[in-house]
This record gives C-alpha cells, sequence and structure tokens, in this order.
C-alpha cells in the first residue's frame, strides 16, 4: 500500500532539487590504517565506509579459483543505520543480493587474471542509509580499490534513476524510493562506458529508460571527478606543503 | 612540467604502450593504478600498486613452516614462498626473519627463492611496496643516509618488508614512514638527511644525486 504523495511540486522534489540532480557527494579516501585501501563517503544522508583487503590466500581453500582471482564483497547495513526494517544486524536477503551484484561490479574491472589462487575482500559497511545506498556504496569502494593498489580495467560509479509520476528522476533518496513508481541502479565503467549493474524496480518505457542512462551518464562525469579528486587530494597537499616551504 | 596524477582507468596516450602499471586496450594505454605518469618519457611511476616478483630480487620473508624437504616463507603478498631444502645449509627455525632471492614465479604462483641468509634480532616494518625503490634511492643513496645516520643495519626486500638492527631503529624508522608518505614529492633526500643531523656537505650531494624529482630512482625498481 502506498500512500498518495506528491514528491515533485512545481519542478522541484522534496529536497528542493530538480530532475538532474544529483545529491552532494564527498568522498575521502585511506580511512582505516589496516586496510590496504579505504574510503569514507557521505552522498546526501548517505554516510558509507568501505575498506579492501587482499589480493591474499582463498579460504575456504574449496573456494579458489586457479585461474583468477576471487571477489568476496560483505555489503551491510548498520543496526542504527535507518529507521525501518534495516534494524536487525548482520546479513539478510537483501544485503545478501547486494553483496552479491556488487561483487560482480568488480570481477569486471578488477584485473583479476594476475592473482590466481587469491581473494580480495571488499567491505561496505552503511553507517546511514538513505536512499541509494548500493550505488553509492559502489562508488566508495571503487576509491577504496583504487588507494588499495589493485590494478583495475577502470574506475567505476554508481547512481540510480527512477520514475516519480511521469517524470524521470536521477538520485533517488529514500522517500522518493519507497513511493516512486519506478527506481534503477546502474554502475558504468566510464571510460568504455560499460554498464556493470543494472537493477530495476518498477515499469519504464523504452523513451524513459533511454532517458534515465543519459541522465545517469551525464550525471558520471560529475561522480567520476569527485572520485579522482579524492583519490589525488592527500597526494597533492603534502606536495603543496613542501612546494612553499 | 607534463607529469601528473592518474588514477585507474585514465587514458594515458592514444598508442599502445608498453607500461608497468598499466594495460593496452584497442589501440590506447590505460592505466590501472594510481600514478604519476610521465608525458615526455612516457614513464608511469605508481603510488599505490603490489609487489610482483622478479628474478634476481631480494625479499625478506618468515618462516612460515619448516617441511621435510623444503621451508614455506611468508612474504606478506598475493604470492607464498618456497625454499628448496636441499639448497640450504643450516636448517632453520620457524618464525626465523630470513632474506633470499628470487628465482621465479611458478606456474601455481608460488615465488622460489634461493640463496637464503638470517636474520637474527632486530625489528621488521612493512611499507607499500610500491614506495621501495624510492626508499632505496638512486644508486642506494637514500637507504644508505639512513643507515648511516641512524647507525643501523638495514636490509630492505622489495616485497615491502624492511629489516633493521642496531643503532637507533626508531629514528630510521620514522624517516622510512617519512619518505613512504612524501615520496611523491622533491627535495626529499634533504629533508631526510637534516631530519638524521648529517652534515652539510651530505646535503647538497645528497640532493644533486636524487636528481629530476627522484624519477631515475623510481624508475630502478621497475
Amino acid at each position: 500500500m502506498k500512500a498518495k504523495m506528491d514528491l515533485i511540486v512545481n519542478g522541484k522534489r522534496l529536497d528542493g532539487r530538480g530532475p538532474e540532480d544529483l545529491r552532494e557527494i564527498k568522498i575521502t579516501s585511506n580511512v582505516i590504517r589496516n586496510a590496504a585501501g579505504s574510503a569514507y563517503i557521505e552522498w546526501g544522508a548517505n554516510k558509507i565506509i568501505s575498506a579492501v583487503y587482499g589480493p591474499r590466500e582463498a579460504l575456504p581453500k574449496h573456494i579458489s579459483d586457479p585461474d583468477k582471482a576471487i571477489i568476496k564483497c560483505r555489503y551491510t547495513m548498520a543496526p542504527f543505520s535507518s529507521l525501518e526494517e534495516h534494524g536487525k544486524p548482520g546479513m539478510n536477503r537483501r544485503a545478501v543480493e547486494i553483496s552479491k551484484v556488487t561483487a560482480e561490479v568488480f570481477e569486471d574491472v578488477i584485473l583479476v587474471d594476475s592473482f590466481p589462487g587469491n581473494e580480495i575482500s571488499i567491505f561496505i559497511e552503511v553507517l546511514q542509509g538513505d536512499g541509494g545506498t548500493r550505488a553509492a556504496g559502489i562508488t566508495c569502494a571503487a576509491v577504496a580499490l583504487a588507494t588499495s593498489g589493485i590494478p583495475m580495467r577502470d574506475m567505476p560509479y554508481a547512481v540510480s534513476a527512477g520514475r516519480i509520476g511521469e517524470s524521470v528522476v536521477l538520485d533517488l533518496n529514500k522517500i522518493e524510493d519507497n513511493y516512486s513508481e519506478a527506481d534503477m541502479p546502474v554502475a558504468i565503467s566510464p571510460r568504455t562506458g560499460n554498464i556493470n549493474l543494472l537493477q530495476m524496480d518498477g515499469i519504464l518505457t523504452r523513451e524513459q529508460f533511454r532517458q534515465a542512462i543519459g541522465m545517469v551518464k551525464k550525471a558520471g562525469e560529475t561522480i567520476t571527478r569527485i572520485q579522482k579528486e579524492a583519490l589525488i587530494k592527500p597526494y597533492q597537499e603534502i606536495a603543496e606543503k613542501y612546494m612553499e616551504g | 612540467m607534463t607529469r601528473k596524477i592518474v588514477v585507474p582507468g585514465e587514458v594515458l596516450a592514444e598508442r599502445p604502450l608498453r607500461l608497468n602499471g598499466a594495460i593496452v586496450e584497442g589501440s590506447k594505454t590505460c592505466a590501472t593504478v594510481m600514478g604519476i605518469f610521465d608525458d615526455e618519457k612516457t614513464l608511469l611511476i605508481p603510488l599505490e600498486g603490489l609487489w610482483y616478483p622478479k628474478s634476481e630480487e631480494k625479499v625478506i620473508g618468515i618462516v612460515e613452516e619448516a617441511k621435510l624437504n623444503s621451508y614455506t616463507i611468508n612474504l606478506n603478498a598475493p604470492y607464498k614462498g618456497i625454499l628448496i631444502a636441499k639448497f640450504v645449509r643450516d636448517p632453520i627455525d620457524n618464525n626465523a626473519i630470513i632474506e633470499a632471492t628470487v628465482r621465479e614465479l611458478d606456474k601455481t604462483g608460488t615465488v622460489v627463492l634461493v640463496r637464503p641468509r638470517v636474520l637474527t634480532g632486530g625489528k621488521l616494518i612493512y611499507v607499500k611496496p610500491s614506495k621501495i625503490p624510492r626508499i632505496i634511492g638512486r644508486g642506494d643513496t637514500m637507504i644508505g643516509q639512513i643507515s648511516h645516520g641512524t647507525n643501523t643495519t638495514i636490509e630492505v626486500g622489495m616485497n615491502g618488508l624492511i629489516w633493521m638492527s642496531g643503532g637507533n631503529t626508531d629514528l630510521a624508522t620514522e624517516a622510512i614512514m617519512k619518505i613512504q608518505e612524501e615520496g611523491h614529492t622533491s627535495g626529499l633526500t634533504n629533508r631526510i638527511s637534516s631530519m638524521l643531523n648529517l652534515p652539510a656537505s651530505q646535503h647538497t650531494e645528497a640532493h644533486g644525486a636524487e636528481g629530476g624529482n627522484g624519477a631515475r630512482s623510481e624508475e630502478k625498481g621497475y
């Protein structure tokens, strides 16, 4: 049962964004000392931390692949992250699904052939959730992987698009996600334009689908720029410190 | 200056180039790791990266298990080290720290090691393998300076493990960690020597040896 609700008034959404506007994104790299790579993202009200370990020996032994590295991903929402159904700690049906699709995104971009018999573990922990956490998690984990030095073909980003009434909108938050007609998270490798993840709740017409993908690709330029800045900034800060001196 | 920091997936050149840390897709060369790309010299210096074994490289490891005819060595890397017992003169204990040379990386992803030497006592630290060439420096200048300035014996493994013994190991660790953090900046040899209170004459000499922003020294290990 969905309550009747006006999610778009005078072309503005609940939080004052236009249909093609992203929420504010901030990424910090290298936040966990013990991990090979890590990153923290604030995407609107989403707060997500991601860490990467490996490549290391794949255990238990029977899951290892002698030809390539296996990617393990664990997406979880903290018990305090959200108001509603995500109150239980640990893995549930939804977390298992998101972990699976996220691992598949990174299987496509990491050079897995270089590390036979090893595993690469990606951890994504949602500290505060406000819709679009799987997209924000993938964007964050891509930065964490880049800081770990694990070779990648491309640094993917993800964002969701959807439909409210008859208008296609980008980057849905929790309320829009719950009451909209469609929600479609997409992960893309920016250099090649390959789509690594495409899921959809609800219905879009062909025309709306094309429009949504177009919006996602356009927003990708901004997200990729923020990812790059997050990676380069720590190095630039140190370099600038000594340039002045 | 044609140097810029690149991230994974960034197109380095519109032509195929043979570079460490890059792949060729179609007719383009793309970075696979974060690094500094020098357009003129077509050189990619990785800022973050893993260790890939090459033959005749010196590594440091910890003996995990002594088996009947071999030793397994933990190299703190995706590859396991193996030491054939018949090439070892005296038996080595478990958990001993050894320095050895890589003979080859076999097809199963095991690094075959030769010429082991047991390192007793001392202190073992881990740094990012991508920073090891900078820590060694061009013609061993940087590591020689640290060793001299702190009066320690230092053995550097290309896999990122560094063993040191005697003298002021805390200061040496601090200097190595500083290089790890600031490896991409210029004038680092100078700052390290002033940190270690080395005489001024060595300052200029060391700085001169560093040359073009340490690019050559970075190149050495790759």
